[in-house]
């Protein structure tokens, strides 16, 4: 995907000053990009406004971030990019456990706990969509009836039905490979002559392997029986074109994105590192929908600039502009202050980021919900070695999973799950491959010949079973600020406490036990070891467990039917300030057990269109 | 350039590794590692290491293998720069030296956990020793994970 040079030349911040855009974007993530996108098409003059550097705007600036991930020690989420004190973000590798009434602060998120979390999200031009491991599944339609169905929760404001023309079209945007013969389950449904953009990326080595000891076999949970196998996940990666897509038109995969041509990234190559960087870009980022939208020439991008407060007219509730840091070198707290003036004003910053500026702002909210309701993805880990080498350490990050106990009667009393099968082996559960290594050399005394056979045996066997437990909104788990920390540029960070419900972990309970049930009929030897001095650990009804987080942030905003008992409506407009706009996760009331990015920017797309019709 | 030491630094190398000279040459980080030990270690201690690998006779394999243990990875001094040197080869990261090494030998400065360079890591000799790629370089191409591994044996 190529963009004129000329349109990726950053705009300066005396510029954008000086203009009343029709809309003003913070946050170049995956849902400020598609709504930039869709306006800037329609041909309004739009503002995106980053907090991050930007540095990947060109070919040769996202090689800067590949490079910086293979030279690190360490290769966590957030290692590609660079660390930048001025907008800071939370990484895995810096939490600790949190001290009986002290907040946790070495992070940039102060965690309060009692739950505290490693969950991430990267402030770059592109957002976490740079890190993300691009799986697309939808939610389930029982997903927007939570309280309807099973009594929990709140039933979306919207319905399954209402939102799958949105789907299709986040499909289309991302790029999702998929068969959508695998996808229909569970009451998923889609239009009688619809295919994804491409073909389903085919199930590893792995997941056969899985899926030929599975296959065939049920559980059973309160009376009723569920089958199990393997189904591939849908992707936000290249893959195979399908021709049958759009009536017979087909699909044209976008590949990595420049000023200038470049021929990579059309299809995925199996380099297995989705996270923490695709190193050809056949994983979809949102500075592929940048790039279309800076084509137009009618988006301007202002980065190195932090959004640090929203002003709002208090004669009429409108939001009148936003005021932003602008700094030139990450590393000197030095910034110059500006304010960004528009007709509608779009927070796409993520569901944390989001409610921090709302709430730095001081803005006044009717249901009193904003940084309410924070959720995030429950990650149970269990691993296990195969009795035979399956090739693990091949292939994308995860291409398929148990997904049967997404959906079922049983939701009323506990969280549903989706399993993934995971080929890039341990390294989440333990730091595979390298801990292998250093146990072989240092702790079983081995070298040469012997050596290499341990490590194949060892690592090539390697099981990991990632079980995505849902987690239902709690008012009291909530992002707030406090004045007494602050980062670089004086914003106030945000500040989270949490606790994992009861409904959540009788799902992680019963998930410890299905991994069990899976691994013996696999004949597999399971070596899952949740330590009681790991920070996530959590004690429940007699047994540990250690929760990772999802790095699928939501609620903070959430969406609803009326301003007493929501923050935004439908459309992701602000019930208190009509020109104002929360899109992201955050405007999820529920999070099923799909990866939100899809649904996000379906919402995102229902919301460019809204918006549409306002500025109309 | 030590042409002597690297020629003896490579023969050792094969031996601990199970992989031959000529792959050893082939990624090459040769000069880079064996530059890396003289900064970190010093030259005079990765020659005494280098002195008891070339003392060992050429024997019998198993008698080698206890040879080995007994005069290299087994010796207080030497053991955990072998090792080390070891994990050099297959993941390209230098590990910080055991603290009780560091507490008897001395605290080198430039001693601590790094990757040697980008170029280290995509040279890992781990990835071909369980046939497959180091994550995020050197790609086996579309659809190739479906099929089964192809490990060299050894």
């Amino acid at each position: 995907m190529r963009f004129p040079s000329q349109a990726a030349k950053k705009t300066q911040l005396e510029a954008a000053c000086q203009h009343t855009y029709d809309v003003v974007i913070v946050g170049a993530g995956v849902a400020g990009a598609i709504i930039g996108n869709e306006l800037s098409r329609a041909g309004k003059r739009v503002l995106m406004v980053e907090a991050g550097l930007g540095e990947d705007i060109t070919v040769k600036g996202y090689e800067e971030y590949l490079q910086r991930f293979y030279a690190t020690a360490v290769k966590d989420n957030q290692s590609p990019y660079p660390v930048n004190p001025n907008a800071p973000m939370p990484r895995g590798t810096t939490v600790r456990p949190v001290a009986p009434g002290q907040p946790e602060t070495s992070g940039y998120i102060v965690q309060t706990g009692p739950f505290i979390s490693d969950t991430t999200y990267t402030r770059v031009l592109g957002g976490t969509s740079m890190h993300w491991e691009a799986k697309t599944p939808r939610m389930l339609p029982e997903d927007f009836e939570m309280a309807s169905r099973f009594g929990r929760a709140a039933d979306w404001p919207i319905s399954y039905d209402e939102l799958e023309p949105f789907y299709r079209q986040a499909e289309r945007e991302i790029g999702v490979s998929a068969d959508v013969e695998d996808q229909r389950y569970l009451d998923l449904r889609f239009p009688d002559d619809y295919v994804f953009p491409m073909r389903g990326l085919p199930l590893s080595y792995l997941d056969r392997m899985v899926d030929k000891g599975i296959r065939g076999t049920e559980v059973e949970i309160d009376g009723e029986r569920y089958p199990l196998k393997v189904r591939p996940y849908p992707q936000g990666r290249n893959g195979i074109p399908n021709s049958e897509y759009d009536g017979g038109k087909g699909y044209v995969p976008v590949g990595a994105v420049s000023t200038h041509q470049v021929e990579e990234g059309e299809r995925c190559q199996g380099n297995n590192n989705c996270v923490p960087i695709c190193p050809v870009q056949a994983k979809y980022h949102a500075g592929k929908t940048l790039a279309k939208a800076l084509q137009t020439e009618r988006l301007e991008l202002l980065t190195q600039a932090v959004a640090s407060k929203v002003h709002v007219d208090p004669e009429t509730g409108r939001v009148s502009h936003i005021e932003v840091k602008y700094y030139e070198d990450p590393d000197e707290p030095h910034f110059v202050t500006g304010n960004i003036r528009g007709q509608l004003f779009v927070l796409s910053a993520g569901a944390i980021e989001t409610a921090r500026l709302l709430l730095a702002s001081n803005l006044p909210s009717t249901s009193g919900l904003v940084g309410r309701n924070l959720m995030d993805h429950a990650y149970l880990l269990n691993w296990a070695l195969l009795p035979e080498v399956a090739g693990t350490m091949r292939g994308t990050n995860a291409t398929g999973g148990i997904v049967d106990l997404r959906g079922g009667s049983f939701r009323r009393s506990q969280a549903a799950f989706s399993v993934d099968i995971h080929n890039d082996g341990w390294g989440w559960a333990v730091g595979s491959p390298y801990t292998d290594l250093l146990n072989l050399v240092d702790d079983h005394n081995q070298f040469g010949a012997q050596l290499r056979r341990d490590l194949a045996q060892r690592i090539s066997s390697q099981l990991l079973l990632a079980f995505m437990v849902e987690v239902l909104p709690n008012p009291s788990n909530r992002v707030t600020v406090d004045p007494a920390y602050t980062d670089a540029l004086g914003n106030m960070r945000p500040v989270v406490s949490f606790s994992v419900p009861d409904y959540t972990m009788r799902g992680v309970a019963y998930a410890r036990r299905f991994a069990q049930t899976v691994f013996q009929r696999l004949g597999a030897r399971d070596y899952t070891f949740y330590d009681p001095t790991d920070y996530g650990y959590i004690h429940y009804e007699g047994d540990g467990y250690i929760i990772r987080g999802g790095n699928h942030l939501a609620g903070t905003h959430i969406m609803g039917t009326d301003k007493h008992t929501s923050v935004v409506n439908s459309d992701q407009r602000s019930w208190d300030h009509q020109n104002l706009y929360l899109v992201g996760g955050g405007s999820m009331p529920s999070i099923g057990t799909a990866n939100v990015t899809l649904t996000l920017s379906a919402l995102c797309f229902k919301t460019a269109q809204a918006m549409l019709e306002e500025l109309r | 350039m030590r042409h002597h030491a690297i020629d003896v630094f490579l023969r050792f190398s094969a031996e601990v590794t199970g992989f031959k000279i000529v792959e050893l040459r082939g990624t090459g980080e040769s000069g880079e590692y064996l530059g890396t030990l003289d900064r970190i270690v010093g030259p005079d201690v990765v020659d005494e290491l280098l002195s008891a690998y070339a003392e060992l006779q050429p024997r019998e394999e198993a008698e080698r293998e206890q040879l080995l243990r007994r005069q290299i990875f087994g010796n207080e001094k030497l053991g955990p720069i072998a090792r080390n040197i070891i994990k050099l080869w297959y993941v390209g990261i230098w590990y910080q030296l055991p603290r009780n090494w560091r507490e008897r030998w001395g605290v080198r400065e430039a001693d601590v956990t790094f990757t040697v360079s980008p170029n280290a890591y995509t040279e890992g000799l781990l990835w071909p020793a369980i046939g497959a790629n180091p994550a995020g370089a050197r790609a086996p191409g579309y659809g190739s994970w479906a099929l089964p591994p192809e490990i060299p044996q050894v």
